[in-house]
């Protein structure tokens, strides 16, 4: 059973490595991104399950692991429109590079991925 | 009719859903945070909701805290903006009915022949779908404001 203390600070984590990761992609690092976003995909539903059982609060929000289109979110988040086309331009490079969506991709997990690579 | 071919026709009207979604926020006097958002703020993250609905309709998956990233999103966004939750839940509201009122008139199309059965599924992912989002947001504005 973990404390609220480090619930908060598991979410801390999780949107500082979003926030990287969004990074990452915006400067067109799109190397391996892809495996490190399927890792934090299972980080942040580790989160929202604990959150789920009504045990904790939240201090601050998770960011939303979406970012699918959502100009918004990526402003809000204070990407310039330069980076925010790279952001959208990694679902293109995911989609061209592995043959399905970024989504796809995750939900395909790790073990689609390792297939792909044997 | 499959619960894929509903998903199907649900996609292929997704611009008209979300105008009509628009204007029944618009209209509705109860809702006033919607003033301060141009129309693609407004918009924002309602289509992915729709796509993410369709999928799960598609697959005939229950929506749960694992698969429902666009209303979770959604929920974001829109607490950020400054959206009061009343707001939120009520343009949720209207999601639902123009969603399930999408839906009804798909199984009474006689072009279409949609089964009962599948109607009815899609008809309980929607509604599940946009209670989870509606169980999250309650959460997030009631600790915002404790």
């Amino acid at each position: 059973m973990i404390s609220q203390e480090e619930f908060e600070g598991f979410v801390r984590d999780y949107n500082e490595d979003y926030k990287l990761l969004l990074t990452r992609a915006s400067k067109r690092h799109y190397d391996c991104l892809i495996t490190s976003f399927m890792v934090l995909k299972d980080f942040y539903n580790m989160i929202q399950v604990s959150y789920d059982t009504g045990q904790y609060t939240f201090k601050e929000l998770p960011y939303p692991f979406s970012f699918r289109a959502d100009y918004v979110l990526l402003r809000t988040l204070g990407f310039d429109d330069e980076g925010i086309a790279n952001i959208f331009g990694f679902l293109h490079f995911v989609k061209e590079t592995q043959g399905m969506e970024f989504e796809a991709c995750l939900e395909a997990g790790t073990l689609a991925m390792c297939a792909r690579v044997v | 009719m499959s619960q894929e071919a509903i998903a199907a026709v649900i996609e292929a009207h997704i611009d008209r859903l979300i105008e009509t979604w628009i204007a029944a926020v618009r209209d509705d006097t109860r809702i006033q945070s919607d003033a301060m958002l141009s129309k693609p703020e407004l918009i924002d993250h309602v289509p992915a909701i729709v796509h993410q609905i369709c999928e799960l309709i598609r697959k005939n998956e229950t929506p749960d805290v694992r698969n429902s990233d666009e209303a979770r999103a959604n929920v974001y966004v829109r607490f950020h903006q400054g959206y009061k939750g009343r707001d939120l839940i009520r343009e949720l509201s209207l999601l639902r009915i123009t969603l399930l009122e999408h839906i009804a008139d798909i199984s009474s199309d006689e072009d279409v022949t949609a089964d009962h059965e599948s109607s009815q599924k899609a008809a309980r992912i929607v509604n599940l779908y946009l209670d989870e989002e509606m169980r999250y947001a309650i959460s997030v504005y009631g600790s915002a404001s404790e």
